[in-house]
């Protein structure tokens, strides 16, 4: 029998099949495991599907953001964050666990045309992981007077790809063309120490998953300072 | 059978003119010396003898001075016409007899090589040729096992063959000049087309595509004689699709449309090497990287450049401090090799870190003050009494620079349900809410 391993020149840049990396071993490749959520969402985030994170300030959606960027880029995705008022902290990003050298950041200049166009190409472009559309501090006038059929229509682009589409604003925004609408609620702010030694620990939450139903449907978080 | 020319005083250009009638197969050994095939031209023009005449004749007319030998193999042919005279013909299976009386000296410059052959007593091929392959691989290596090769007239390989230096530059002149951009791109399409097509035949991309339009009605004297218009496009990876590059550069023109008419144009690309990457089965997918540059392009085109790409951390404490990079296309889609270990469920709920929004700028704020500590905050969409507050945290640095900074930041829980980070300027004493956590 002819040994091909040996006649085929072996370059070191290429790799055998057995060795390259398997990023899913052991979970399911059509989602996107998130830790912070295994109680509310058991099988991760559905690939293709229209995610929605609301809620007023301080409640902790921009950390569950933050935390499904971080999970993807951690499996070696390339995510992108349109960013409507130019608010996405890169140093909390990447504290929290974001490889921001994965991440396309397209800050908007505060115009929610641009917003929705920039959301639109990129994913009609398609391969990114997770496109996070932060509408948040977005006044209620102008996000009502977006077009409900934007929402199917990106619902429509991404189905049947591995992207998601993370949507964050302060109202839920997709209605019927999201698959989860997380929303969540600030409990309490905790403390440590007394004044004038005090400092911030961290937020009490929970969050609510207003869709396909879990084993629960809401979820206390504790969103601790890094 | 192949035939080399060798003319120390013809030019090489003339040489290489001469083989090229004869061959496509042509190698430029060095500037004095070519080497090209012969056996096509058997059927067409008969015996070595006969082609040998031909090649004369054609030397003759074109007034070329050289030494010509015709051998089984090139480099036999080439060391008989650096020492002999006129016409050689060898027939094969007399290489050895040919090249018996030449001085090794003729064969190769390695001067060692040479002393120890001397000190054998070896000064010709014949004398070279008669010793033994192995005794010859053992004392001498490699080297000695190619002189004797060659002495022998057994050593073949293929021609190197020259390539003709290929120009990936297009310039059209138009008859009449064009002041839309549509039709333009009519033009650059087919030019774009026939260098990318070019591109693909040498299995080469493009790594840079410059245009310079002339225009019509340049009236800044600066400008003549210049091209008025020039734009140059980097792109991320080699391409070679010609539809990318024109979409590429439709959109940098419907950006930065030439003040005129168009004239004239030409496109210039500069060549790489293709970027061959191997795609994993198991890896998730990524963005392709020449529509990525489309869409990126047209999304730039809407914010502007700087309101792209991948944020970088600066090495810095300065608050709020990064910069806008390119997207790096040339990641690898890997995941990290060893995945984070991820904590055990903690029975009331899972730990996330708390992710702040920054406000950019920073809002104006009017704080009232009691006992040192905030106690109303007023700003832009910002309004509420203090319930509670952490602080104040002083930062400060770069004060060697136009970037220093010197502040006292507070965590505010206000009345609102919101929890801010806000800051005093240490110069000017103002109040800024700097963002609020989320």
């Amino acid at each position: 029998m002819a040994n091909f391993s040996s006649a085929v020149p072996c370059d070191p840049r290429w790799k055998r099949a057995v060795d390259l990396p398997q990023s899913t071993t052991g979970k399911s490749s059509n989602s996107l495991h998130i830790p912070a959520l295994n109680h509310l969402l058991l099988n991760g985030l559905t690939r293709g599907s229209v995610v929605e994170a609301s809620g007023a300030r301080s409640c902790g959606k921009t950390s569950i953001c933050v935390h499904i960027l971080a999970q993807a880029t951690k499996c070696g995705e390339v995510c992108a964050v349109v960013d409507l008022h130019n608010s996405f902290h890169p140093d909390s990003a990447a504290v929290n666990g974001v490889q921001l050298d994965r991440v396309l950041w397209v800050r908007c200049k505060c115009n929610p045309e641009f917003t929705m166009r920039a959301t639109d190409l990129l994913l009609h472009a398609g391969g990114f992981g997770v496109v996070w559309l932060d509408l948040s501090e977005a006044q209620a006038g102008i996000l009502n007077r977006i077009p409900p059929s934007y929402w199917y229509r990106f619902q429509r682009a991404i189905q049947n790809t591995p992207t998601i589409l993370l949507i964050c604003a302060d109202a839920p925004q997709a209605k019927a063309a999201s698959r989860y609408s997380l929303e969540c609620q600030a409990k309490s702010f905790s403390w440590l120490g007394q004044r004038p030694f005090a400092r911030l620990r961290g937020i009490a939450a929970s969050v609510k998953q207003r869709k396909v139903t879990a084993i629960r449907p809401e979820q206390p978080l504790q969103i601790t300072v890094a | 059978m192949y035939a080399c020319l060798y003319g120390p005083g013809s030019g090489p250009a003339a040489l290489f003119d001469l083989a090229l009638e004869f061959s496509p197969y042509v190698e430029q050994t060095s500037g004095d010396t070519v080497v090209f095939r012969i056996d096509p031209l058997r059927k067409l023009l008969g015996s070595p003898y006969q082609i040998a005449s031909e090649i004369s004749r054609a030397g003759y007319e074109r007034n070329v001075q050289a030494n010509l030998a015709i051998a089984s193999n090139p480099d036999t042919a080439i060391l008989l016409a650096r020492h002999a005279k006129g016409v050689t013909l060898v027939p094969p299976g007399e290489e050895q007899r040919k090249l018996a009386p030449l001085s090794l000296a003729g064969l190769t410059t390695d001067q060692a090589m040479l002393d120890i052959l001397r000190r054998w007593g070896v000064k010709t091929c014949e004398d070279l040729a008669v010793l033994p392959e192995p005794g010859v691989a053992e004392r001498l290596g490699p080297g000695g096992v190619y002189l004797r090769n060659l002495s022998l007239g057994v050593l073949h390989r293929p021609l190197r063959i020259s390539q003709e230096t290929s120009s990936y530059e297009r310039r059209v002149a138009l008859d009449h000049p064009i002041a839309l951009l549509e039709p333009l791109l009519f033009l650059f399409s087919q030019a774009l087309a026939d260098i990318c097509s070019l591109l693909r035949s040498q299995a080469r991309a493009a790594r840079l595509l410059e245009t310079s339009l002339d225009l019509d009605n340049v009236k800044d004297t600066r400008l003549q004689g210049r091209p008025a218009y020039r734009a140059v496009l980097e792109f991320p990876v080699p391409l070679t699709d010609h539809r990318t590059m024109l979409k590429l550069l439709q959109l940098h023109l419907e950006r930065h449309p030439p003040k005129g008419e168009v004239v004239a144009f030409q496109l210039r690309v500069e060549p790489v090497e293709p970027r061959r990457v191997q795609s994993g089965l198991f890896l998730p997918a990524t963005p392709l990287p020449d529509k990525l540059q489309i869409t990126l392009a047209r999304i730039a085109g809407m914010v502007g450049d700087e309101n792209v790409g991948s944020p970088q951390r600066l090495n810095t404490h300065r608050p709020d401090a990064f910069r806008m990079a390119g997207l790096n296309f040339q990641l690898e889609s890997q995941p990290e090799d060893v995945p984070p270990p991820v904590p055990p469920p903690v029975p009331h709920g899972e730990m996330l870190r708390l992710a702040i929004r920054i406000f950019r700028p920073a809002l104006e704020a009017r704080v009232r003050l009691v006992e040192l500590a905030p106690k109303d905050v007023l700003a832009t969409g910002v309004k509420g009494a203090v319930m509670r507050s952490a602080g104040p945290w002083k930062t400060s640095g770069e004060w060697w620079a136009d970037t220093a900074w010197s502040r006292d930041e507070w965590d505010v829980a206000l009345d609102d349900g919101g929890l801010y980070r806000i800051y005093q300027e240490g110069q000017t004493r103002d109040w800024f809410v700097h963002g609020v956590y989320d």
